[in-house]
Order: C-alpha cells, then structure tokens, then sequence
C-alpha cells in the first residue's frame, strides 16, 4: 500500500515538474569521467557569466563505465548527452560509427581554428575522410621520469638512458648492479613505446591504410627482444601499473625510471609517491622518440537534441579555446592544454620542487609539438590485446619472438575487415 | 463471494500472472532481442540503423575463434576449481554448525556470510595487496607455512607472483570465488537443514548410528534438492564467471589471458571490440554449454523415486 | 584409545571452523581498516594493519565528490521495495511450479531458467530500450519492477516449497473448503519463512550491489546508487582511495544488519515446529 502511495506521490511530482515553470530555464548535459568532470565543475561560473540562463548538469562516471554507457546510448540515440568527453583511446573506437557529429562541417567548422591546437591532437580526431569528431582538450605529452639519486649511484648521467634504447636497458643494468633497483615496472612499458616510435605516415601503430596487420615488421621484431632483454636481465619489476605494488616501488626507490605522460608527475608528488619529492627528474624519452600517454577530447552526439547543439558548442568552445579555461585545469588538474597560445603563460617556466627543481613544462611543451598523430583502426583494441597477449607468452613462457609475432599476424587477419 | 473463487485448475495461472507480465516484457524481450544480434553485424555507436543480417557468419567465427576456445577451457578450469570445494566444503560445515554450534552459530554463519556481502570495489583493492608478490600476506603465510615440516614440501619454494604469473592467476581467482561464495551456500544448507525434522536424528541415535552414519543417511538424502539448487547456481554462475576475474585483471583478463573467462570475452568483445554480433553469438554459444550441463546437473539429482 | 580420538575430533572441527573464520573476516577487516586511512597509506606495502585517523577526512572527500547520503537513501528505497516485489511474485510463481500441474509447465520453467543462462550485460541495450519505451529512464521503478521476475527466485522457492511443504497439507485444507489464495496465504507463506528469509536476504543484497542495471537506467548522479555512485569516484590514474573504501565500509552496514535480523529467521529451528 506504502508502495502504492509512493509510485502515485512520484508520478504526480514528476509530472508537476514537467507542467511547472521548468521549461523557461534551458539546460544542457556534460558526460564526464573523473577529472575532467572536475575541470568541467571549475568552468561553470565562467559559463554562467556567458549564459546565465543556461544550466549545466554533469554526470560522471567511472572511465570505463562512462564509454560504455556512451556506447549503449549512441546506440539506440536516447539520452544521449549534448557534450561527450571521450578518453583518446576510445576515440578511435567512437569515430569509426557514425554517431558523432562531424564538427568540420557548418555551423561548426572546427578547421577554422586547427592552428590553435597542438597538431597532432587534432589529427587524431579527424578521419582519413576528412571529417573531424571530436575537439581535443588535454594531451599527454610522453616523458621518461628518473631518480637522479639512483643514477648517481650507478655513476650515470642522463645521458646515458636517452642515447639510444640499447643503451637505456645497458644503464638498466648498472643501477641493478649499483643499487639493486628495477629499471623500469613492466617489460610491456618497454614494448609499449618502441612500437609506437617509428611508424611510417599513412600506417597506424597495428594496421596499415589497407587494413594489413603490421606486426611481423622490424618495428614489432625490435620491441619484442628489447622487451625480452629486460626480462631476462631481471631489468623490471615486473608490476602492472596503478597497483599497490607500483606505487610501493616508487616509494622504496625500488624502480629507476618510468616512461609515462607528463601528468604523472603530478600523481607521484600527490599521493603515490609523495616522499620521493626532489628525488625525480625529467628527461625525454630515449632516442628521440616521441609518445602521447592518454588525452581527453569533447564530442558532440549526431542525434543530440538539435536545439541544444549551439549551446553544446559553445560549451565546447569556453574549455577548449578559452585560454583561461585551459590553463586553469592545466595549473588545478594537471591536463596538459591542448591549445597552443597557453604555452607562452610563465607557468610553463616555473620550476617543480618534485623534480627538484626542473623547469620540466618546457621540455614537455617541445614534446608536446614532436608527438605525430597516428592512423587509428578500429581493431586497435584488440590488436593490442593479442600483442600484449604474445609478448606475456614470449616473456613468460619463453615463446619465440617469431613465432608469436606471426600468430598475432595471423588472429590479425582474422579480425582485420570484420 | 463464492463465485471469485479459485478453482484449483485457474490457480495456478493466477499465482503465476505477476511474474510472468514482467517475465514477458524485461526477460523475454532482451533474449530475443540477443538472438536476433547474434545474425547481424552491428557497430553499436552508429545506432540501431547501422544493423545488417549475416546470417550465421557470427557464429562461423565464434567458432573458429581460438581465443573464443581458449576462454572457454579456462572457464572450465576456474568453476570446476572454484565450483566443487564451495559445496565439498559447505555441506558439511553447515551440518556441523546445524548440529554443533549452539550460541555461536549466527555469528559464525555471519562471518562466512561476510565476503558474499563486501562490494567488489573493495574486494579488487583488498586482493591486489593481499596477492602482492613481495609483501602480500598470502605470500607472507606461505613462507610461514613452508617452515612447517612435512608441508612446505608442497608448497612452492618461492614467493608467488600470483597476478603476473599465468599459472597461479586461475588459482588466485578460484581462492577468491570460493571465499565468496562458500557462506553463501554455508547458508542456503542451513536453511534447508532446518527443515528436517529433529526426531529423524533422535531415533537414529537410538538405533546407534554415529554421526557420520547420520550424515550420510540423513542430512545428504534430506537436503538433495537445495544440493541441486546449489549445484545448479554454481555451475550456472561459475560458467558466467565475470566479476572476480574482471576486477583482478583490471578488465583485460590477465597475462597470457589466464583469467579469460568467456564472459569476459564476451563483454570484451562487446564492449571494447565494439563487436555485438560476435558477442551475441558467443553468448548464445555459451548459452548452450551452460544449459546442456545445467541438464545434466538435472539428470544427475532427478529423485529416485519418480 | 578410541574414546579420546572421539574427543579429539570435535574439538579439531572447531578449530578448523573458527580457523575458517578468521580468513572469512580478514578482507573485511582491511576494509574498515583501509576506510581510515589515506590513499598514500593504502597503497603502501605492507598495507595498514590497524586503524589510522583518516577516517574524518575520507568522510569529507565521499560526501563533497558525491550526494553521497541521498545515493545512501536510493539504495535503501530500491533495495527494500525489490525485495518486497520479489518476495511475492517469486513465493506465488514458485509455489505454482511446485504444487501444481499446469499445460506447458515444463517448457515455461526451462524458459524461465533460460534467462539466467546469458550473462547480464548482453542484456544492457534492450534494457535500455524497454525503459526509455517505458519512460523509466531515471526512475528508481527499473531498478525494482524487472526485478522482481527473478528467475533465481522463482528456483529457489520451488525448490523450497517441493521439500518443505507436504503435498497433504495442501490437499487437506482445499477439503476443508480453503481457497486457493487462502492455502497460500495461510499455509504455504509462513511454512515458507527459512525460504523467504533467504531469498529476501539475497534480493537485498543483489538490489544494493547492483551495477549493471544502474549504469543503464540511471542518468543522473542524483539518481545513483551507491555502487554506481562510489564507483563514479574511481579513474585509472587518481581515485581517492581512502574515500573509496568508507564508502563501500559504509554501505556494507545496512547489510550487516539485515543479515542478523534475518539469521533468526533463517536459522532459528522454528520453522520445524510448524511443520509439525
């Protein structure tokens, strides 16, 4: 009965809500995942002295649980949100439907302002075709974090890990023998980097413009037995990332280096390894290789509520061409701005007492302008996951690199036009 | 009054009609609605346009699929290792604690019931640092028990690397479903056990059976059918084997995908693979291994007397 | 010789079972213990073994990132309106399976059991569909309603009715002139109080961790529950832990409770008496 009475009180509060004086105000919806759904926050007195009658909800959730709601709302187009911040690796997923709208078209004609963004993150969201789906808004430049103490032990210099990569697993083996530590967490890091360094234009990291699995290629050969060498020189800690035993190293200087995006800076200092503090420094990764380590980007869903999409683009506008906004969730976030004309601000050239002292922004920034989009397909998720998958099999249960890299080919293949 | 009777006939029908009305709309409809995905190719974010028929190419590749297989055979591995000690260990404890515990009997129920009630946020941070390699306490009791004489002959010399290492992550995961799951069954016995009445026990005593006589002539026949329940949900639950696994590889399925289970797979396909159709085939695939064993549980447990 | 083995085994029985429950409560500990301390401190090795002082903190954290206590509220609410529904449609649908025959008895169970066979998330598009067709989207209702057509119920009671209700019973009233609302409202519900305890206790619980369907109906972080809510808190790079882990010790408490008003029912010996 209690029941009863509760369903009827809110249905007929819902529908109170429905006939009140609601419809004067418009809103419009942000779906974010953490962080960003922070930075998002922080923007909104800005958007109220833009547009005082216009509301912003946000709804946030967990990164993956984000997408995959995004997925199953793209897919039956019911509500949907009018902004969509997307996560640089599943962008490449989202592009390949036809479910964004492609802001290189009126009224939007995002290319009008391609200059203003760093060029490879604008890349990243326009298709072979032309279109562009999403509007970058934080990037990841890639940096090889060191502890300068451990090095000092083993009586090497940075320069010593940036020559060459052969060169970084050989001082890999002096600051095990000097000081006992891991060169690095994972030999997959190792793998992670070296296939994304070298790739051709026109080629994705797994796939070329045709669709052929690039995998057998010296790139894929040369990650595979760098990798190996660490793992048979007892190089890596063998620790996957975010788990209580990676943050454990850091603190214990039981790992010399990390190859991540520049943000992990600020995680170290905040809670992973606050105690380290002065200890670190920066480098660029090792010969000249230049990465991106994750970014954010906002969307627009193609079959949003119409009315709303100047509003939404507007949104999108304030944080991602706003320079205010941008630096403001650089300085409060640590999202590196996609925007080019942030990186005169003097912030860039304060020193960081977490890396003792080094004006580290700068040599991000440069990374920052080296980076090179690379051609996503839609099977990257899972290419990944078969050659992360063969090199658990080379380095755990001695597989030949030959052999592995040519079963990838072959599951590749499978999968490649499906 | 007398005419709004029920007839026994029309009883049943009416007991029914609730839960069928829903069973109709929220049951029936997304089975359907995944039989006819398994025929098309779909790429979800496109919409429910961007939909075209296949015919059984889904299922062609699920079934050459060799990670399909693969997923599959250490689906088996982890409900036989994790499905078979719950109920080994569960049937007779909660005779045991029927029988035996008096005061102490709710708390300690209470305190097996515990892990079936801790969220599986928790659980995922809580098993990451007890399987730690170097300092995780599972690893720090094994090195204490290693000192025991004639067991640390059985137990591995070195510290465990129980999340990297492919050959200990199945028993990782089968240690944590069955300290799931095990007070759960603790409890669907002892329910069942209290149904038997006491005087079964009393004129057994009498006739001078002991207590594993008892058990074995009295609780087993007494409880059968919660035995079939039980067994029935953990190899149905087993063979859907998701959320441990999914939580302690962090979604990927682990190094040399050992904790691949197939509905893993299956979501993985879906949702990181953008792949519906395959992934509606598969779990139709998946569908008939559960229901041909789930028959043969049936078969297995079917009274005598009938 | 054989007299003190006797003695002997008990007692070993009891170690082993209070053994048991150490390792039982262990994670659950480090939960709570976890719950008071940072996320610095947390992910340390070894982990915190006793309670630190953050706990104050985390609380602050959980209720600025989140409308934690109203999530707390929308829990509760769907948790104990779904185990209501469940609990009479399942008692009802089960007793029919069981008591009684009907035309297309067996093909309707093995439909009913079908359901449970296909993993959840394949059902997370047409379950979204059928909400947004029934304008539930955001209502607490689809989280409760769908639920209660609970396949696992249904199961459960008829297999609890099939052992704890003597068919007798049953004929004897409908002699006695009962109707056949009366038998099972008279009868069949209070023979079935271990059952309903059980099933009430499961429903609760899989109401309060469910995920799955609050990620696909719920669009509004007003409208979480806490599963989906405390979640919302977590990111590959930077979850506040500690505020995490109050938040899942917290929601744990409800169920605590619940467990030890139901124990009583579910293992109290009183039933016995009933059916005698």
């Amino acid at each position: 009965m209690r029941l009863a009475a509760r369903t009827l009180v809110g249905i007929c509060t819902s529908v109170g809500l429905l006939a009140g004086p609601a419809a004067a105000q418009q809103s419009i919806t942000v779906a974010a995942f953490p962080a960003v759904d922070e930075i998002v926050r922080a923007a909104l007195p800005a958007w109220q002295q833009l547009h005082p009658t216009v509301a912003v909800k946000v709804v946030s959730r967990e990164l993956n649980d984000h997408h995959t709601a995004m997925t199953t709302a793209l897919s039956t187009a019911v509500y949907l949100p009018d902004v969509m911040a997307l996560e640089v690796g599943y962008l490449g997923r989202f592009a390949q439907g036809a479910g964004l709208e492609d802001l290189a078209r009126p009224p939007y004609e995002l290319r009008r302002y391609q200059a203003r963004f760093v060029p490879y993150a604008f890349e990243q969201a326009s298709t072979p075709a032309g279109a562009v789906l999403a509007v970058p808004t934080d990037i990841g430049p890639g940096t090889l974090l060191y502890r300068q103490d451990l090095l000092a032990k083993a009586g090497l210099g940075e320069a010593n890990l940036t020559g060459s990569w052969e060169g970084y697993v050989a001082a890999g083996v002096k600051i095990k023998a000097a000081t006992g530590a891991y060169l690095l967490a994972h030999a997959r890091d190792m793998k992670d980097i070296l296939i994304r360094t070298g790739i051709q234009p026109g080629e994705g990291m797994y796939f070329d413009k045709d669709s052929r699995p690039l995998v057998t290629t010296a790139r894929f050969v040369r990650a595979f037995e760098l990798a190996r060498a660490v793992r048979q020189q007892k190089l890596d800690a063998r620790v996957t990332a975010w788990s209580s035993d990676w943050s454990e190293g850091f603190k214990r200087g039981g790992v010399a280096t990390q190859m991540s995006g520049a943000w992990l800076a600020g995680h170290l200092n905040n809670w992973l390894a606050p105690s380290t503090r002065g200890l670190w420094r920066a480098a660029q990764l090792p010969e000249g290789a230049f990465a991106a380590y994750g970014g954010t980007f906002f969307a627009i869903p193609r079959l949003a509520d119409a009315a709303n999409k100047p509003l939404a683009w507007q949104f999108i506008q304030l944080m991602t061409l706003n320079r205010a906004r941008q630096l403001a969730a650089f300085k409060s976030q640590d999202a590196f701005p996609a925007l080019l004309e942030t990186y005169d601000d003097a912030f860039f050239d304060e020193p960081l007492a977490f890396l003792g002292g080094q004006r580290a922004r700068r040599d991000w920034r440069t990374a920052a302008g080296q980076i090179r989009a690379v051609q996503v397909h839609k099977q990257d998720a899972f290419a990944r996951e078969v050659i992360d998958t063969e090199l658990d099999k080379v380095l755990e249960r001695g597989k030949a690199i030959d052999r592995a890299l040519a079963d990838a080919q072959r599951l590749l293949q499978q999968r490649a036009l499906r | 009054m007398k005419h709004l009777r029920l007839s026994p006939r029309w009883a049943p029908y009416a007991l029914l009609a609730p839960f069928l009305l829903l069973f109709l709309v929220f049951g029936l409809f997304p089975l359907a609605f995944s039989l006819y995905l398994s025929f098309q190719s779909w790429e979800p974010t496109s919409g429910l346009a961007a939909m075209h028929y296949v015919g059984l190419d889904n299922f062609a590749f699920a079934l050459r699929d060799e990670w399909f297989w693969k997923s599959l055979a250490n689906t088996g591995w982890l409900a036989l290792a994790s499905g078979l000690p719950q109920h080994l260990v569960a049937i007779p404890l909660a005779s045991f604690l029927h029988l035996g515990f008096k005061r102490w009997r709710n708390a300690v129920v209470g305190a097996y019931f515990l892990p079936y009630i801790t969220s599986s946020v928790a659980i995922a941070i809580l098993f990451s640092s007890l399987f730690s390699t170097d300092y995780g306490l599972i690893n720090l009791l094994l090195a204490l028990l290693r000192e025991v004489p004639l067991l640390g002959a059985l137990l591995p010399a070195q510290a465990v690397d129980w999340l990297n290492d492919p050959d200990a992550l199945k028993p990782a995961i089968s240690m944590i479903v069955f300290w799931r799951y095990v007070g759960f069954n603790v409890v669907l016995y002892l329910a069942a056990l209290q149904t038997i009445p006491p005087d079964l026990y009393e004129a057994a005593t009498m006739d001078g059976a002991g207590r594993l006589q008892q058990f074995f002539h009295i609780t087993l026949p007494s409880i059968r059918p919660m035995i079939f329940f039980g067994v029935t949900l953990s190899v149905i639950g087993g063979l859907q084997l998701f959320e441990e696994p999914f939580i302690l590889t962090g979604g990927k399925g682990g190094s040399d995908q050992a904790g691949m289970t197939a509905a893993v797979y299956l979501y993985r396909n879906a949702f990181d693979f953008n792949d519906f159709g395959a992934a509606s085939a598969m779990s139709w695939l998946l569908f008939l291994v559960v229901a041909l064993l789930t028959w043969l549980t049936n078969r297995a447990f079917r009274p005598r007397t009938r | 010789m054989r007299r003190q083995a006797q003695h002997m085994a008990p007692w070993a029985a009891y170690c082993l079972v209070g053994l048991g429950t150490l390792i039982m409560l262990a994670p659950f500990y480090f939960m709570f213990v976890f719950a008071t301390h940072s996320r610095s401190e947390i992910f340390s090795l070894p982990p915190p073994m006793w309670f630190g002082d953050d706990l104050a903190n985390n609380l602050a954290i959980l209720t600025k990132r989140l409308p934690f206590w109203r999530n707390l509220g929308w829990s509760l609410y769907v948790g104990i309106a779904s185990t209501l529904l469940t609990l009479l449609f399942c008692s009802m649908g089960g007793y029919a399976f069981a008591m009684f025959e009907f035309r297309f008895k067996k093909a309707l169970f093995a439909l009913v059991m079908g359901t449970m066979l296909l993993p959840s998330f394949m059902n997370m598009i047409p379950s979204f569909m059928i909400m947004d067709l029934l304008g539930w989207i955001d209502q607490p209702r689809a989280l409760y309603i769908p639920g209660a057509a609970s396949a696992f119920g249904i199961f459960l009671m008829r297999q609890f009715v099939g052992s704890a209700i003597p068919r007798e019973l049953v004929e004897a009233a409908r002699m006695d002139g009962c109707s056949e609302l009366g038998i099972y409202a008279r009868i069949v519900l209070p023979l079935l109080k271990p059952a309903l305890g059980t099933l009430g206790l499961i429903t609760f619980i899989a109401s309060w961790n469910n995920f799955i369907g609050p990620l696909v109906v719920m669009r509004s972080p007003d409208m979480y529950t806490l599963p989906l809510a405390l979640r919302s808190l977590q990111s590959p790079v930077d979850t506040e832990w500690g505020a995490l882990m109050a938040g899942s010790a917290i929601a744990t408490l409800p169920l605590i409770v619940l467990f030890v008003l139901c124990s009583k029912q579910l293992i109290s010996g009183l039933t016995v008496g009933a059916v005698k």
